[in-house]
């Protein structure tokens, strides 16, 4: 029986019942079992097929970490220049917030200059020039929630659909979905600018997955990944001769031990492991892009090489069959002088996202890549220390361009000051539901039998939201 | 009707279907009715003592196991011979590989008790505590930080890792390892290990920034209750915190009742561990330095005092009034929520130390701080060492806040009362506690640990066994050793599960009895050879027609790896140790603190710091287990990230040239003996011919490749030995040679 039936969804429905029984049981079953265990089987990414025809192949999510403001970006609020310096109404009652009390601050417009785009003619501020021009791409969702107050939850909450840590991220439940679409290169990755990333490997780890599923943060400099380089004091082919060296070790024990796959699984490994090697380099390698295309994506100005250069690398990697990219971006946290901070920010990762669209669709990948645009939660009506904003998880946008989505459009709506979501409101878990189905996976199929629960990416909810699809 | 509805039952779709079929009648007063599937569960029932089956076999384990194996068709296998014996035995109880003459002293024993003899030396050394701490530390998920943001280091976390080496080295009785652990402080208030055993429930993950603190320790509660119930019970008590128990007969109201057990519960990170003589000596010598420090450190106080006072009043009054009524009230008349108020606002406001306060002051008085600051450094002589303390919890006084069953486990939206209780299945009633003597605490915690350990409780000891079982032969009698529930696994030998049960309380819960028993049988020594026969009839070997083979533990390849190099530093306990990350490794939040010395880094592995946040990367990437819930059973994968860090990490190329050191330490320029003393002490056996002819071959294009580099100037690894006269390029062959043998499947693969 092969590996790649051992997993399969059927197979891996029907587990549970399986794995109970004690005796005269399939092949299927066995294999099944085996992979659930995580003590026979073992590929454990061999690719695997998705629920559904899928629509888009990989996922691109530039996380915009600490919290844009949504009311100074992409959900214009005209009200609060009417209650400009007021507290909220009665009516909105006092949320508890992260910093206590702010809830009891006055109203503060936003200065942004506000202007529609595109023929979809989506309001866009002034903030973000570039991506505006793609807004006909892009399906603005303005009711999202979440439940965390705090950055670390919110942010974990955003990857891993909890806000305490130990849950596997959206990234390792795709890996556990759908294998590796390219055994060379990891299938996760995570791309980090100068700012630490809030919970930092929490965010993308297996959880209870087995680790194989976890995502791997590229370095910045020279190799990628951990361990890829061979050591200078070895060299590449005193190197070949060491590894050959084993395989042939590794036979020679094999053929006393005939039946033990798991033997050959760990011979294939290092296979693995030297072909990395070459290709990961490979993958990173910007020397390979033009002049114009790194202009594209802002590499040749100073605020925006870093996530430009990002961006780009999350191209390539995508390209190469990397499943599921994150780009962290920022520093959001405008508690104060949002001005300065936003200003900052939306700088930084304007022209690399723009560039990034037009890249992608210039080469026809945007309609197989699921491009998104968040943070963990977005900002307060009521001002922070007169010239700032607070978290707001009640009620922000995120938006999402690409594979199966329908652009030109705003989803959903939050009250007249931006505090809460008000029409079709949509969860963390629903933004996770849709995420898989567009790579063809159904999440309440997408199961993995921990503790005795079938757990799934989206806990105990997640519905789609269908007016995104295209 | 169980075995065919309940396995369906766990596809979500029929989960409705479920809450109207299989449960019990809702959380409500009165008796509730468990249906009979549940009722007649086979974890739920007395532990019973089995009918032995009729078989010519001395050992009872072997007669359990061939009963079943017999009634199969299948034969048990040969005995495995003595080397993968001893290899076995060593990774199993030690984690680590026999040396060279542990391995030929037991080949050479001709005595019929050879076997017996070896468990018990393994049984006896210290090792063996460092490796089976190792699996409970997975179980009470042990991390040495908070996790979340900032992932504090919690300092004397490590103390209840030794507390738990040392108690499994000293046989501590498991039902009073369980006591210790669950109220050691209520019920052994002046044994300071009994105090650390309580660190066990004090290995939660913890939000020291939490906005709402009520959450923060409703969270608490709940990882506590989980745990507890996951833990000791092997039930999975965590999916009915938003309601009954979809398949098990745990009602939710069952789970606040286990967590009313602990709602009173407090950290207590300053546990006292001098002896009463100790605490004197102490201090009388405080005494002795506070005397000729007086009149230094109330000029420093002078200075310093309005600065303290208002820095003091300046961060209280900015917090709300509520937390401002918490700071003002003395420790005793703090309501619950007043006291996780304080100790929240406290934390973060210990910063304010008095050495940057000094900063603050006028200048002629912060030169005058700093003359002060210098003499009182000459009086560091007389100044005691600072208090050893651990950490673990307590409670603050006898009367506990109300439990409330809760609405989808929300902590603001409570539903009716509850008092402290078991499993109402097995005991319906409210538990019967009483206040410790001492007034400090409610007593409930008494009661439950007495519970667990009760001789009536059909789980703990079945549970325990299982347990053991499942650590000795990567499979468990239940190979789902946490959940004993009705969608975890049936006991493929539930008589044997039984009867090892009750030998374990027979024993007087001697754990390492049960190893005795265990790895004396035929069943734990038998090979573990391959029989496509018995494979046809039991491919999952479920049956135990063989010793199922199976990859190292991360813990244990990079252990031996240290060990077979020569390199591996045994020294015991003590705070935990920070190696070397791997070149271009992110630093963690909250540091990591690499000591200078080599030897210091090579210590175990169970001594290297737990950082929740960021596990060491060699063993997170051999599947140790991530900290934020108790894990009782380790994936095993292998991956490429595996084979990367084993090929090409700093750390295994050093020791790999421990390992050639040796070889050539041993063996000298002789190549033929370096290739039998690296199989020796990589493999504790010979190589055959086609083995030593490859090597051989080996060494000769790989000198010739290493020259032309050594030509070339480029550098070389060289053994940690070098025998004089030999050629830079031969000893370099031989450091690949050792590096490939630590890389080799056989090397890592136990059998």
């Amino acid at each position: 029986m092969s590996q790649r039936a051992s997993v399969s969804m059927a197979a891996r429905s029907r587990r549970a019942f399986l794995s109970q029984a004690s005796g005269g049981l399939g092949a299927l079953a066995l294999a099944a079992v085996q992979a659930q265990h995580g003590h026979a089987a073992r590929d454990p990414l061999a690719p695997r097929d998705p629920h559904h025809a899928p629509r888009a192949k990989s996922v691109i999510w530039c996380f915009m970490e600490g919290g844009p403001s949504h009311m100074d970006t992409f959900d214009p609020k005209p009200a609060l220049e009417k209650y400009a310096g007021q507290p909220m109404p009665e009516s909105y009652g006092r949320p508890l917030t992260a910093m206590p009390g702010t809830a009891h601050n006055t109203l503060m417009p936003s200065q942004r200059k506000w202007a529609q785009h595109g023929e979809s003619g989506l309001w866009v501020s002034d903030w973000y020039p570039h991506v505006a021009e793609h807004v006909d791409d892009l399906a603005v969702i303005r009711s999202c929630t979440a439940d965390g107050l705090n950055h670390v939850g919110s942010v974990c909450q955003m990857n891993t659909g909890s806000i305490l840590a130990g849950r596997p991220s959206m990234g390792a439940w795709v890996t556990y979905g759908l294998g590796s679409a390219n055994r060379n290169l990891p299938t996760y990755v995570i791309l980090n600018d100068e700012v630490r990333i809030n919970g930092a490997s929490k965010n993308w780890s297996a959880g209870f997955l087995p680790a194989a599923y976890q995502g791997t943060l590229f370095k910045q400099e020279g190799a990628p990944i951990l361990n890829l380089e061979t050591p200078d004091a070895i060299g590449g082919r005193q190197q070949r001769g060491k590894l050959d060296l084993l395989a042939a070790l590794n036979r020679h024990h094999k053929q006393k031990h005939p039946h033990e796959s798991e033997l050959d699984a760990r011979l294939q490994s290092y296979e693995l492991a030297f072909r990395m090697q070459a290709h990961a380099p490979e993958a990173v390698d910007l020397a390979q892009e033009s002049e114009a295309t790194k202009e594209l994506y802002g590499m040749g100005e100073e605020h925006t090489a870093m996530y430009g250069r990002n961006l780009l690398l999350a191209r390539r990697l995508v390209e190469r069959g990397v499943r599921f990219v994150q780009a962290y971006c920022g520093g959001w946290d405008a508690h104060r002088k949002i001005e300065e901070n936003h200003t900052k920010w939306c700088g930084v990762s304007d022209k690399p996202i723009a560039g990034l669209l037009a890249d992608l669709k210039s080469r026809g990948m945007l309609d197989e890549t699921l491009v998104i645009w968040g943070g963990e939660f977005g900002r307060t009506p009521f001002n922070e220390e007169g010239d700032g904003r607070d978290h707001n998880p009640w009620g922000f946008t995120i938006w999402m361009a690409g594979g199966g989505v329908k652009g030109g459009q705003a989803i959903g709506t939050t009250d007249e000051l931006g505090l809460r979501a008000e029409e079709s409101p949509y969860h963390v878990h629903d933004i996770h539901a849709t995420i898989l189905h567009l790579l063809g996976l159904d999440h309440l199929s997408l199961t993995y039998l921990h503790n005795g629960r079938s757990e799934r990416a989206t806990v105990n909810g997640g519905k789609l939201i269908e007016q995104a699809l295209a | 009707m169980s075995r065919k509805i309940g396995p369906i039952l766990c596809c979500v779709a029929a989960l409705a279907f479920v809450a109207t079929v299989s449960g019990a009648t809702a959380s409500i007063a009165g008796e509730p009715d468990f249906p009979e599937h549940q009722r007649s569960h086979w974890a739920f029932q007395p532990v019973a003592e089995p009918d032995m089956p009729a078989s010519s076999t001395a050992h009872p384990i072997d007669a359990f196991v061939l009963a079943r194996l017999r009634g199969e068709g299948i034969r048990p296998a040969a005995r495995a011979d003595r080397t993968t014996l001893i290899r076995r035995a060593t990774f199993d109880l030690h984690g680590l590989p026999p040396t060279p003459a542990e391995v030929q002293a037991f080949v050479e024993d001709a005595s019929p008790d050879a076997f017996a003899k070896v468990v018990d030396r393994l049984l006896a050394s210290p090792r063996y505590g460092e490796r089976w701490a190792r699996h409970w530390l997975d179980l009470a998920r042990y991390a040495e930080s908070e996790g979340f943001k900032s992932d504090e280091t919690r300092p004397n976390a490590w103390r209840y890792r030794d507390y738990v080496i040392e108690s499994l080295n000293s046989d501590k009785p498991y039902d009073r390892f369980v006591q210790e652990q669950i109220a050691g402080d209520e019920l052994w208030p002046n044994d300071p290990q009994a105090r650390i055993a309580t660190g066990f429930n004090r290995h939660y993950a913890d939000e020291s920034n939490a906005a709402i603190l009520m959450q923060r320790r409703q969270e608490v509660l709940l990882d506590i209750t989980d745990t507890v119930g996951s833990v000791f019970l092997g039930l999975t008590y965590s999916c009915a915190k938003c309601h009954d128990h979809k398949f098990d007969p745990i009602l939710q109201s069952d789970y606040y009742r286990l967590q009313a057990f602990f709602t009173n519960v407090a950290t207590d990170d300053e546990i006292h561990l001098l002896t009463e003589r100790q605490r004197a000596e102490r201090e009388l010598q405080q005494s002795k330095w506070e005397e000729a420090t007086a009149e230094i450190r109330s000029q420093m106080d002078a200075l310093l005092e309005a600065k303290r006072a208002d820095a003091f009043e300046t961060q209280v009054n900015r917090r709300s009034p509520e937390t401002r009524d918490a700071f003002r009230k003395n420790a005793g008349n703090r309501s619950m929520y007043e006291r996780l108020l304080f100790q929240q606002h406290m934390w973060q406001m210990r910063y304010h130390n008095d050495a940057k306060l000094a900063n603050s002051l006028p200048d002629a008085d912060k030169q005058r701080y700093r003359e002060l600051e210098a003499e009182l450094a000459e009086f560091d002589h007389l100044k005691p060492a600072p208090l050893p303390v651990g950490m673990g919890i307590r409670e603050l006084g006898p009367e506990a806040p109300a439990t409330h069953v809760l609405s989808f486990a929300n902590y603001a939206a409570p539903l009716e009362e509850v008092e402290p209780g078991y499993l109402t299945l097995l005991d319906p009633g409210p538990a019967a506690y009483a206040p410790a003597l001492d007034g400090r605490s409610s007593g409930r915690r008494t009661a439950l640990a007495g519970w667990l350990t009760g001789a009536d409780n059909p789980l703990t000891a079945r549970v325990m066994a299982n347990r053991l079982w499942h650590y000795h032969f990567g499979q468990g009698i239940v190979r789902t050793p946490s959940d004993f529930g009705l969608m975890g696994e049936r006991p493929t030998h539930p008589e044997l599960l039984d009867w090892l049960a009750l030998e374990f309380r027979r024993s007087g819960w001697s754990i390492k009895q049960m190893h005795r028993l265990i790895m004396n049988s035929q069943t734990y020594q038998q090979s573990s050879e391959f029989r496509q026969a018995a494979s046809d009839e039991d491919p999952l070997n479920r049956l135990l027609w063989r010793f199922p083979p199976q990859r190292l533990e991360g813990e244990v390849i990079r252990d031996s790896m240290l060990a077979v190099a020569g390199r591996l530093n045994h020294r015991v306990g003590g705070p935990s140790v920070f190696p070397e990350l791997p070149m271009g490794a992110s630093q963690p939040r909250g540091g990591w603190d690499v000591p200078e010395s080599q030897h210091a880094q090579d210590r175990r592995s169970v001594y290297v710091f737990v950082r929740r946040n960021s596990r060491y990367p060699m063993l997170e990437s051999f599947d140790m287990p991530d900290t934020h819930e108790s894990c009782a059973r380790r994936s095993l994968t292998t991956t490429a990230p595996q084979a990367l860090a084993l090929l090409n990490s700093e750390h295994t190329l050093g020791w790999a040239q421990g390992l050639a050191g040796r070889i050539l330490d041993a063996a000298g320029a002789d190549r033929d003996r370096q290739i039998r003393e690296g199989f020796r002490l990589a493999y504790s056996r010979q190589p055959d011919g086609w083995e030593k002819d490859t090597v051989l071959t080996f060494f000769e294009t790989q000198r010739g490749i290493i020259a032309e580099r050594a030509a070339a100037g480029e550098p070389l690894l060289l053994p940690d030995v070098l025998p004089a006269g030999m050629s830079q390029q031969e000893a370099a062959a031989v450091v690949d040679f050792a590096h490939m043998l630590l890389n080799s499947n056989e090397f890592v693969f136990g059998n």
